[in-house]
């Protein structure tokens, strides 16, 4: 058995965790703090399920279907609570998510209740995982470069800032919610698709803490933060095994050390270090200093001009 | 002919073409305050407007209306004749209204470079590079290597905000507006915190800009700052506009005096 074949639901899992990231990470990097991805997933899990067992559908329709139907959803809700901001519309989110279990639970038949639904087996290959996932994070890792990438930050940052700059603030806010609805969809029908069951269990608020927990980790302000802290906590549960009931123990104290130390998390040391490079050589370079000595050279050089050599007297008598 | 000589020849004639802006009859209250009250003024293009006025008077808070930042009460505003007192602040920007802010609004995580880019951004003539050099963002859009030039930031490019003095971060912003290509540059306190040279330069900078054509709207509290660069003043107080005119017409008026010159400017006079 291969080290691939070895680890095939650790790597499922991963991608599956990164998409889940990369669904509350997007809405973040544009201020819009909502877990809605993590109820969007639930709907994709589910979504996948029902369309593959009742209306026996192949997987990339489905697939299809779960994730344009996860995002319309999300926006719908994004529209609803549009003028909430920052906890006020975290806690909506939740309370979304927390709907989309209980419908889980209760929804009879099409939900299979408590026990879910299990037997989803499609003719769904890793190669189109891969490349499905590898799309949708080239296509979020666009979103950070450039124009888009300046644009998303500015809405973060300062929403007056950025409608002053032309940037239809709403617009980017709303499509957000889209986006974040697509991905949490995606990763939750691409999870049933290669795992072929799924219960009330697997949604809901552990989702969230899950996600949280990524982005938090790696870094919120990249889709690379999300790799990392997609990485780390798919894996980290089964490198701990070893040391058994102390399992969970030490994945606390792991997280609340990184949430300390490393408040823009690994990826965001990573960007600080950079920068703290950058400067010493610019200092070591002498840059720095050419910088400020040109800018003292230029103020000795020309005399200023008639600013401030004004006095109040001599206007009136001009006047 | 200098700059100080054109400023001679322009002067402020509503009666003649059309404003770049008009403002009528604008009112801005939050609750019972009453923080821009009955504004009428027009700009011409090609000129450099003032406001000046005591702190509280409401320059900040109109020049919030104009950009729709800061909801209107009541009022009407015309952008080049077209009403848009109804229009989002992004649409006004993309008429090419720019601004600054009176306290410094940059993006801490972008370097110089690319807080101005951001001001390019907005340009629908594009910046002047290729789609993927554009989104691989590896090289200074030719429109913000002018801009950095112009405002004396060369070598400033790799740098972020938090290693700039107050100053630099104010030319910084003065940069990404200038670089959207705006039709009217609405500049709130741009010298706050600059030294007497940087705000010649600026002053000298402003003036360039105007003889290419561009209105600008000042709010400043360095009053022969606003004498040496504007072509025509308003105060104002209270939110009411107390007069208007040629700049030393303004500073002299008793009624200026009183409320923001103080003692010592009346006596000089």
């Amino acid at each position: 058995m291969t080290w691939y074949d070895a680890n095939l639901v650790l790597i499922q899992g991963t991608v599956t965790g990164l998409l889940l990231a990369l669904s509350v990470q997007v809405p973040l990097r544009m201020g819009v703090f909502s877990f809605a991805g993590a109820g969007a997933y639930g709907i994709g899990s589910y979504g996948g399920a029902i369309l593959v067992l009742d209306y026996e559908m192949a997987a990339l329709p489905t697939l299809l279907l779960t994730t344009v139907g996860g995002a319309v959803v999300v926006l719908v809700l994004g529209l609803m609570i549009f003028r909430l901001n920052g906890l006020y519309l975290a806690m909506a989110t939740v309370a979304f998510d927390l709907i989309i279990s209980v419908v889980a639970i209760n929804g009879g038949e099409l939900t299979g209740g408590s026990t879910g639904r299990f037997g989803v087996i499609t003719d769904f290959t890793m190669a189109q995982m891969f490349t499905i996932a590898g799309a949708a994070l080239i296509l979020v890792a666009m979103s950070e470069l450039g124009r888009t990438g300046r644009r998303v930050n500015t809405v973060r940052e300062d929403p007056e800032l950025a409608a002053s700059m032309g940037i239809r603030v709403r617009r980017y806010r709303l499509a957000a919610f889209f986006v974040s609805g697509a991905l949490g969809a995606c990763a939750g029908c691409l999870n049933i698709l290669v795992r072929s069951t799924v219960s009330p269990l697997d949604i809901g608020f552990p989702l969230i803490v899950l996600a949280l927990t990524m982005i938090i980790v790696g870094g919120s302000l990249s889709w690379k933060g999300a790799v990392i802290g997609a990485i780390i906590f798919t894996w980290l549960p089964d490198v701990l095994a070893v040391i058994g009931e102390w399992q969970e123990l030490i994945y606390g104290i792991i997280v609340a050390i990184a949430a300390v130390l490393l408040p823009r998390g690994i990826y965001g040391m990573y960007v600080d270090g950079k920068r703290a490079v950058l400067r010493w050589r610019r200092r070591r370079s002498g840059a720095t200093a050419d910088v400020l000595a040109a800018e003292e050279e230029r103020e000795s050089d020309d005399p200023p001009p008639r600013v401030g050599e004004l006095t109040p007297s001599e206007m009136g008598a001009q006047g | 002919m200098t700059a100080g000589a054109e400023a001679v020849e322009r002067s402020h004639d509503p009666t003649v073409g059309t404003p770049v802006l008009e403002a009528q009859d604008v009112r801005v209250h939050f609750g019972g305050v009453k923080a821009v009250d009955g504004i009428s003024i027009k700009l011409m293009p090609g000129l450099i407007y003032g406001i000046i006025g005591p702190n509280g008077s409401g320059k900040t808070t109109l020049i919030g209306a104009i950009t729709r930042l800061t909801k209107l009460t009541s009022g009407r505003l015309l952008f080049d004749g077209d009403e848009y007192q109804g229009a989002p602040a992004s649409a006004v920007a993309r008429k090419r209204v720019a601004r600054t802010f009176q306290t410094v609004r940059l993006l801490p995580d972008l370097n110089v470079r690319d807080n101005i880019q951001l001001g390019a951004d907005v340009r629908k003539d594009g910046d002047g590079q290729p789609f993927l050099r554009r989104l691989l963002n590896r090289s200074t859009s030719p429109v913000v290597a002018e801009a950095v030039a112009r405002t004396n930031l060369t070598g400033f490019e790799s740098f972020f905000p938090s290693e700039l003095s107050y100053g630099t971060q104010r030319r910084v912003e003065i940069a990404r507006a200038m670089v959207t290509d705006p039709r009217l540059l609405l500049l709130d306190e741009p010298t706050a915190g600059m030294n007497q040279h940087e705000r010649a330069e600026i002053s000298t900078l402003l003036k360039d800009l105007r003889s290419e054509g561009l209105c600008q709207l000042l709010v400043e509290h360095d009053v022969q700052m606003m004498i040496d660069t504007c072509d025509h003043v308003f105060a104002m107080n209270f939110g009411k506009l107390i007069a208007e005119g040629s700049p030393k017409a303004v500073v002299r008026d008793p009624q200026v005096q009183e409320a923001y010159l103080g003692r010592k400017w009346r006596e000089h006079a």
